[in-house]
């Protein structure tokens, strides 16, 4: 092994020297010419004839595939697979798609110029190359500058390379053997690795979004028609009773009727007429009169409406003695109620309506059975 | 490296640019000055100052462990200001970061060689910065165990998230930027660790060494790659820098809150951004330069030149300031209008008033150089613009907020120990992160330095036979 050497190493110690042995170097065509040098010195790429690096070429490709990825993607997701209608805008409306695209455009540029430089164009990491071993790298990496003759093949002649080197101006010379491990962790495991990890990663995504999406028997939760629920008019199993609309709890009062003390007639007769006596009520009055009452008690309340000449059937005359001596509230408990055939106006009328009812039949009542004062009033 | 008779003689005084480093600096004593940081043992301030920063961390973690039992319930921030601290402690963070993407990327882009003695920790700021900014939309959803919802990725939920979304640009915008920004930091810092490695007589350190450095080697073939790789990383950071804080200005711009709906806002924001981080890039580059005698490396002109950058920042401020005030006026918008009073007259009018003196008045005085040049002016500066910055967020946030619209849901919003507490935790985590990456890692690109040193490049003028 030890026969065999991977370079020969020339020191120098300034730059001005290793650029003015690279020619020498080069013209001896003893092997590869490589320099070592802690910072990037300019003009050392023409020096050595190497091709400009196509590290631009790359990064423009890969962002311009980062934008049609983010592109694609996002009107996919957005117009196609699960459309959001936002603001009122189309599903394929693109505007609002340009920041994301604009990231995803550097990011694979960026990873591009960075992974694609250390991986692929420098193939690092490469821990075992022969020059890490060298005496000279503690040099290289702080101020000093090495022109390096690699061997190409088998017939590497070191003595004479070391011989050119020395003639080319360099301080010292180190002769690199042949390393006797391969590499370990080189570049292209880790390439392989990570396109390794990139394909399972699609493969996975690729395998649960078709699963959830194209096998439903695996019911994600986004499944929301399967909930236990109700449905009004249907029968269903979320109550004991089977019953989808249950029935309201015992003592439940709808909106704006709050209830009255109308349970029984007594009850009742304890009820105030809690309206005042003023002519817009006597007008409510009247107008509900007219409407709902007139046909059946009449128009003075005494029984005979209208209907009492078609059907035969009398209602009650308002104006009898028992009428008149009825608390408002009896009267008010007929309407809600209904008595004997006449049935309940409840559903009818609101709550000041009944009142103003009551009212009117009270000044019907005293209009038909008028005293001597009442015409005092009326009369001064 | 224009020291040269030849080069002296060709050019006025008066235009050669001055060197940018003091005394005889070589490779070889660079190396020896700044990477032997790790090897030393540090100093005892430098303990202390762990101290602290770590019982600042300890205790905002202790506040985010808090708001994690108890909810989101206990930040201050309540109907209709529910935006708060978070929102304005995310954008204050990912403003600081700025500057080091511009340092290095801008600024390199335009061939500023006086960029490369500052641009390492600068950009380390930058990403410290970006890690203190993603904590608070971390746990402000609320349910911090479930932020990966915020990812499209194809789930068992068959769900999407909406790329419509202001606040998912920011996921990306944010990500992208972290991303980029270490990329761009580990890509400087490969041939340093290499160097670092080559020198260390520890074994541990040589192991860990040798792994980061990836087997560097510094070949002529691989330098050539290298030097694209940087020029394009600075070209796709510095279009980044400009979007990502566009990107958050967006999450602003796109909702209809008065004075919130403005075009200024992307630009603004950005120039903000440049503002808050240069100044607190001088704070740490002050105490870096005196604690670890590196007066040599960052001179007087490199903090010169960083305060001319906020001074014109400032008046950038300045004017966006008065375009507030000039909308609100000639656009005759009602809304607008009160809201503008409100920034100089209402309950946070302080708030108002204490920002424009500490972005806009304050640092004029850096208009003198000898402000510009003196410890005390220019720190006092650099801290004023850190808190003006941060109280310019608290303007636009709560001020905006705590009244728009509709009179009835005006409120006043109160901010609680726990919002304190995790903003001195970033503070903590930050100045913990700048701590321990001055210890293990090289605090100067060296390599970038050696570069710009007097005759580290073969020499192009005269004749080339000569040599």
């Amino acid at each position: 092994m030890s026969e065999t050497s991977f370079a020969v190493l020339g020191i120098f110690d300034t730059p001005n020297a290793l650029m003015a042995a690279i020619p020498k170097a080069r013209a001896a065509k003893l092997g590869t010419v490589e320099a070592y040098t802690p910072y990037p010195i300019h003009g050392i790429d023409e020096a050595l004839g190497l091709r400009k690096s196509p590290l631009g070429g790359m990064v423009l490709v890969m962002g311009i595939i980062g934008a049609l990825t983010a592109f694609g993607f996002q009107y996919w997701i957005s117009a196609v697979d699960y459309p959001i209608i936002t603001g009122g805008k189309p599903a394929g409306s693109w505007e609002a798609f340009i920041p994301i695209m604009f990231e995803v455009t550097v990011l694979f540029a960026t990873f591009t110029a960075g992974l694609g430089m250390l991986f692929l164009l420098n193939k690092l990491p490469f821990f075992g190359h022969p020059v890490l071993s060298s005496k000279a790298i503690t040099g290289i990496t702080r101020d000093r500058y090495v022109l390096a003759l690699e061997a190409e093949d088998e017939g590497f002649d070191s003595a004479a390379a070391a011989q050119a080197l020395r003639a080319a101006g360099a301080v010292e010379v180190e002769v690199l053997p042949a390393p006797d491990r391969s590499p370990f962790l080189t570049s292209d495991f880790i390439l392989r690795t990570l396109g390794g990890i990139f394909v399972a990663c699609l493969v996975a995504g690729i395998a649960i979004y078709s699963l959830t999406k194209w096998f439903p028997i695996l019911k994600p939760m986004v499944y929301m028609q399967d909930q236990p629920r109700l449905n009004a008019q249907k029968a269903s199993t979320f109550f004991k009773d089977g019953h989808g609309m249950q029935k309201p709890v015992p003592g439940t009062v709808a909106r704006g009727y709050l209830p009255t003390a109308t349970g029984t007639q007594e009850a009742a007769a304890a009820l105030i007429n809690p309206l005042p006596r003023t002519q817009e009520v006597f007008a409510l009055g009247r107008k509900v009169f007219t409407t709902r009452c007139e046909v059946c008690h009449g128009a003075v309340g005494n029984g005979s409406g209208s209907l009492t000449a078609a059907y035969g059937a009398k209602a009650g005359n308002l104006q009898s003695q028992q009428f008149r001596d009825y608390p408002d509230g009896k009267i008010y408990w007929a309407i809600v109620n209904g008595k004997n055939a006449m049935p309940s106006h409840a559903p009818y009328l609101s709550e000041r309506e009944r009142w103003a009812v009551v009212h009117y039949v009270r000044a019907l009542q005293r209009a038909q059975n008028a005293k001597d004062e009442d015409l005092k009033v009326v009369t001064p | 490296m224009r020291t040269d008779a030849a080069q002296a003689g060709a050019i006025p005084e008066a235009l050669l640019e001055p060197a940018l480093t003091v005394g005889v600096v070589t490779p070889g004593s660079l190396d020896d000055q700044v990477l032997a940081f790790p090897e030393i043992k540090p100093p005892r301030q430098w303990y202390v100052g762990l101290a602290i920063t770590l019982t600042a961390l300890f205790i905002g973690l202790s506040f985010i462990g808090y708001t994690f039992v108890k909810g989101i319930g206990a930040w201050g921030n309540n109907s209709p200001v529910f935006w708060a601290f978070d929102i304005i402690n995310f954008v204050f963070w990912v403003g600081i970061g700025h500057a080091g993407t511009l340092i290095s990327a801008i600024l390199f882009l335009f061939r500023k060689r006086w960029r490369n003695a500052i641009a390492r920790f600068a950009e380390a700021m930058t990403i410290f910065a970006v890690m203190c900014a993603v904590v608070f939309p971390l746990i402000h959803i609320g349910r911090p165990w479930l932020a990966y919802w915020l990812f499209p990725y194809p789930n068992q939920r068959a769900l999407w998230t909406n790329f419509r979304s202001p606040l998912l640009w920011d996921v990306f915008a944010v990500n992208t930027y972290f991303s980029v920004s270490l990329m761009f930091w580990y890509l400087g810092l490969i041939p340093d660790i290499a160097s670092m490695r080559d020198r260390t007589t520890s074994k541990l350190r040589k192991v860990i060494y040798t792994i980061l450095a990836l087997g560097w080697r510094g070949a002529a073939r691989h330098w050539q790659h290298y030097e694209k790789a940087y020029l394009l990383l600075a070209g796709l950071a510095t279009g980044l820098v400009l979007s990502v804080h566009s990107v958050v200005s967006f999450d602003f711009a796109t909702s209809v809150v008065p004075g919130w709906h403005m075009t200024i806002f992307p630009p603004y924001f950005v120039a903000g951004a440049i503002f808050a981080g240069f100044s607190m890039v001088v704070i740490v580059l002050v105490v870096v330069r005196e604690t670890m005698q590196l007066k040599n490396l960052i001179t007087v002109r490199h903090l010169d030149v960083m305060n001319k950058v906020i001074l014109a920042m400032s008046c950038i401020m300045g004017y966006s300031y008065m375009m507030e005030g000039f909308t609100a006026w000639y656009s005759m918008n009602e809304f607008l209008h009160h809201g503008f009073m409100n920034i100089i007259s209402g309950t946070y009018g302080w708030a108002g008033w204490l920002t424009i003196f500490c972005n806009i008045l304050f640092p004029q005085i850096l208009w003198f150089r000898k402000a510009r040049t003196s410890y005390f002016w220019m720190i006092l500066v650099a801290l004023g613009v850190t808190v003006g910055m941060w109280f310019e967020r608290f303007v636009i946030i709560v001020i905006s907020l705590h009244q728009d619209y509709l009179p009835s849901a005006w409120r006043i919003y109160q901010p609680t120990m726990t919002d304190f507490g995790i903003l001195l935790g970033t503070f903590g985590l930050f100045f913990t992160m700048v701590l321990l990456f001055a210890r293990v890692l090289p605090v100067i690109a060296t390599t970038e330095v050696k570069a710009i040193l007097p005759d580290a490049q073969p020499s192009h003028h005269g004749d080339d036979h000569h040599v």
